[in-house]
């Protein structure tokens, strides 16, 4: 065997092993539901004090580090840093107990925030779902733009213009990936208190999986309150992040120091809290529901947990003497033999 | 012109002559020419032809530097600005691909020559590198039209066969492999040595082997070699009659790409395993005529496989309608392992595994192929998959549960190809203005040009373009690159999605 197996790459991951700065981007998911629940345990208050904390000790680690802050209610979701307009706040910066960088990262999230949650008081309504797939796309967005674009944040179009010439004449071969012409890393964390996963939509937030493995964006998940997330689990998953279910948040600025700190690249070195199970549930396309048993149209590959004559997505018309089959008699076929416990079969002994 | 010329005549080296249908060298201009008539009834004459309507060895060399146009300075700038929106249209616009049938895992193993053949420069700029390039484009378009598939990657190098990736079903995984391949085709990994088409097939075989436990459900899979071939002959430590018998025992179908000329046992391989007649032509065996012909072969094994006669009465005969197909999506598990250190016992939670990419970082990712290890055998019966339907473990998806037969697929493979179902609307180009309402891009938070009056500073960027293209859905504005990424990667609009 060993004559004609040889692998080509045993060194893996110690060619990227460099000090680069590194983009670290934090969504706060604030739905208020979710943290009326867990009111007895912790505030968002304590959460925003821990992860003040977290931001300023990643900014020190490298000069050149940078930090983006997101939150995300069912009302919207916003950039809290870097905020656009900030020529006030950056004047009285200047203090001489504190790192200039520190204060400018800290008043404006601060400000920011309270000013979020006041605007969110008074408009926010039932009944809406999550945005958070939002706030992962912009994310996503503002991390392709550091890792491909001039760093600089008032850089006008006209200079990062001359860059995507750049990028786009070697995209002919290469379009899958953004050609990322600096060595900047990035990762990102979600801490999100909800506990209803419908609340997610499905599409949009696999939409947003794939592009972070495109781009080598890992996803990190804090997730507070009283039951797992799926889905969000699914993404830090498939994007080789930390999922952790914090049961005890109170320590929280403890985890985040210690698991969620370390860089996506230097993980493989060291063992980390993992998760024991990762459910892969996919959502039903008609109901919106949950499912780890589905139906799959073969033509477009959307999921159904019942059987309809017509595919909701592509309306191609199903197969009625495979619909027949696996409504009524499963026995039938050699391999759907063990089926007769889903979905509401009643005639299991037709052979 | 002159330098590729010479190569031309003296790149006859002595073991091309063996084992070739061609007795000529096939890079002597007469040699190539009948190759080609012989094949030539198959396609249009187009196809055949190169940039300039002749054959590829009669263009213009094209040099890299000549393809810049040296534009006067006044009109560079917009040029360029034209050519980067019309790039960004030309991309968007790209239809999205037919709709068929995509519910097939296909396991393909690609192999490429890596041997001394392949240092030629009759492809530019090497035979190797345009392979890679090529192979690069192929697996994008590969996991976009088969989201549920897998592939590997093999390389023949020095008479043994190097495994470059494992069989995945992530893109990226295998794009990022063979990107460190072409880096490091100059300093570690250049062309050398003969191919070995027995090792190649072997490795191919087991890599097949390994990631399908189950021979006995077959309808909804296919295993397929995909092989690109520089050389022309092949230098094997034993009998390949043998592996080609063991091909055809476990369903392996191989098709081949020749980049030289036709090579006999090529044929027998290519007629054996697709089980086709004795030396008749096969569309599973394609030698090249030129760069534009190549791309066309490799990249006609984007579809599926064509059924076979028998496949074809079994459709025919329940052909009312698309097949649905029942699948489980199983919750990964994950061992978990005490260990006794004097009286205490500690448990060892182990790191995660990346589900895209089911082995990489990982200790058994290193030996694979040596199945034989004891590390191999412990993780295979401790980290796995967990079947919905009957509880029973399975360490690699997707693939068919072999206890109740359900098909099992992580939800990620299937999602790949829902940018598709629901298509983004394109963003539209804002008008150029004096004044606008967007300062910033919504998406990354890129500072806007500010308006001017039309005419008043011709030549400058701010009066050809207003550099905002917006979401007629959420009326938010982008820049253009937001515009591309949005459209090419993420596939979400983010104003959109937060409303
Ligand atoms: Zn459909
Ligand atoms: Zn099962
Ligand atoms: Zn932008
Ligand atoms: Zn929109």
């Amino acid at each position: 065997m060993e004559a004609i197996s040889d692998r080509l790459f045993n060194e893996h991951t110690t060619d990227n092993l460099q000090d680069d700065p590194s983009l670290l981007t934090i969504i706060l998911d604030v739905s208020p539901s979710g943290w009326f629940k867990i009111q007895n345990v912790i505030s968002i208050q304590d959460v925003v004090k821990s992860l003040i904390v977290y931001l300023n000790s990643h900014l020190s680690l490298n000069n050149s580090n940078q930090v983006a802050f997101l939150i995300t209610s069912p009302l919207k979701s916003k950039f809290l840093y870097p905020k656009l307009d900030n020529s006030n706040i950056i004047k009285d910066s200047v203090s001489k107990d504190m790192y200039r960088q520190f204060k400018i990262v800290d008043d404006i999230i601060l400000e920011e925030l309270n000013q979020f949650l006041n605007e969110m008081i008074d408009k926010i309504e039932n009944n809406k779902r999550s945005t958070l797939t939002g706030a992962i796309s912009l994310g996503l967005t503002y991390t392709n733009r550091m890792l491909t674009l001039d760093q600089s944040i008032l850089t006008t179009t006209a200079s990062a213009m001359t860059t995507t010439s750049l990028a786009n004449s070697n995209q002919n071969s290469s379009n899958i990936t953004s050609s990322s012409s600096t060595s900047m890393k990035s990762r990102m964390l979600i801490i999100s208190a909800n506990d209803d996963d419908d609340e997610l939509t499905y599409i949009p937030l696999m939409n947003c999986i794939f592009a972070a493995q495109k781009m080598k964006v890992s996803i990190d998940v804090a997730k507070l309150g009283f039951k797992n997330s799926s889905y969000l689990q699914q993404a830090s998953d498939a994007t080789n992040g930390i999922y952790l279910h914090i049961e005890n948040p109170k320590g929280l600025i403890q985890v985040l120091s210690t698991a969620f700190f370390i860089e996506p690249n230097l993980r493989p070195f060291i063992i980390l809290p993992a998760n024991s199970n990762v459910n892969y549930r996919a959502s039903c396309f008609i109901t919106g529901k949950a499912v780890d048993i589905g139906y799959v149209c073969s033509v477009c590959l959307c999921i159904m947990s019942k059987l309809p004559e017509k595919c909701p997505a592509c309306n191609s018309e199903f197969d009625k003497k495979i619909i027949e089959q696996l409504n009524r008699v499963p026995q039938i076929r050699k391999k759907r033999k063990l089926e007769s416990n889903g979905n509401g079969n009643n005639e299991n002994n037709n052979n | 012109m002159d330098d590729s010329d010479e190569e031309y005549l003296s790149g006859i080296t002595p073991s091309s002559r063996f084992s070739s249908i061609v007795p000529e060298s096939p890079r002597s201009k007469e040699g190539v020419s009948t190759r080609t008539r012989a094949r030539k009834s198959g396609t249009t004459d187009d196809n055949l032809k190169g940039n300039n309507g002749g054959y590829s060895w009669e263009d213009e060399y094209q040099r890299s530097w000549d393809i810049v146009k040296d534009d006067d300075q006044q009109g560079s700038f917009e040029s360029m600005v034209q050519q980067i929106i019309e790039n960004r249209k030309k991309k968007i616009m790209k239809n999205p691909a037919t709709p068929f049938q995509r519910g097939i895992i296909r396991t393909l193993v690609i192999v490429i020559d890596g041997s001394n053949s392949m240092a030629e420069k009759d492809l530019r700029p090497t035979r190797l590198t345009l392979s890679l390039n090529y192979c690069i484009d192929f697996i994008i378009e590969f996991f976009d039209q088969n989201p549920i598939s897998q592939l590997g990657i093999v390389l023949m190098r020095n008479g043994v066969a190097h495994l470059v990736s494992e069989v995945s079903g992530s893109p990226q995984y295998h794009i990022d492999k063979l990107r460190q391949l072409k880096i490091r085709q100059h300093n570690k990994f250049e062309p050398s040595g003969d191919a070995s088409l027995q090792n190649a097939l072997e490795m191919a075989r087991a890599l097949l082997k390994f990631n399908f436990g189950t021979t006995s459900n077959n309808t909804k899979n296919s295993k397929e070699v995909l092989m690109i071939y520089g050389s022309l002959f092949t230098s094997d430590p034993g009998d390949i009659h043998k592996t080609i018998q063991s091909l055809v025992k476990d369903e392996i179908k191989v098709s081949i790409i020749g980049l030289s000329a036709q090579v006999a046992i090529c044929q027998e391989i290519v007629n054996r395993t697709n089980h086709e007649p004795k030396l008749s032509r096969s569309k599973h065996y394609g030698v090249i005529l030129n760069e534009s012909h190549f791309k066309e072969l490799l990249m006609d094994f984007v579809t599926p496989l064509a059924l076979t006669e028998k496949e074809k009465q079994e459709e025919a005969s329940l052909n009312n309608g698309v097949p649905i197909i029942k699948m489980g999506f199983p919750s990964k598990v994950q061992p978990i392992v005490t260990s006794t250190i004097g009286n205490t016992d500690f448990t060892v939670e182990f790191p995660q595994l990346n589900a895209s990419f089911p082995t990489q970082g990982s200790d058994e990712s290193k030996d694979v192929v040596e199945v034989n290890t004891n590390t191999t055998l412990l993780s295979s019966t401790t980290i796995g998959y967990q079947c919905p339907q009957c509880k029973s473990r399975v360490t690699n998806l997707p693939t068919i549960c072999p206890v109740c037969g359900l098909m099992l697929i992580l939800s990620t493979h299937l999602a790949r190809s829902y940018h598709h179902l629901i298509p983004l609307a394109p963003y539209k180009e804002v008008p150029i203005a004096e004044s606008y309402d967007s300062e910033y891009c919504y998406g990354c938070q890129l500072k806007f040009p500010r308006g001017v009056k039309p005419g008043t500073h011709p030549g400058v960027l701010e009066s050809m373009t207003s550099s905002r293209y917006r979401c007629f859905k959420c009326t938010n504005d982008f820049c253009i690159n937001c515009d591309v990424f949005v459209h090419e990667t993420l596939h979400n609009c983010p104003g959109c999605e937060n409303n």
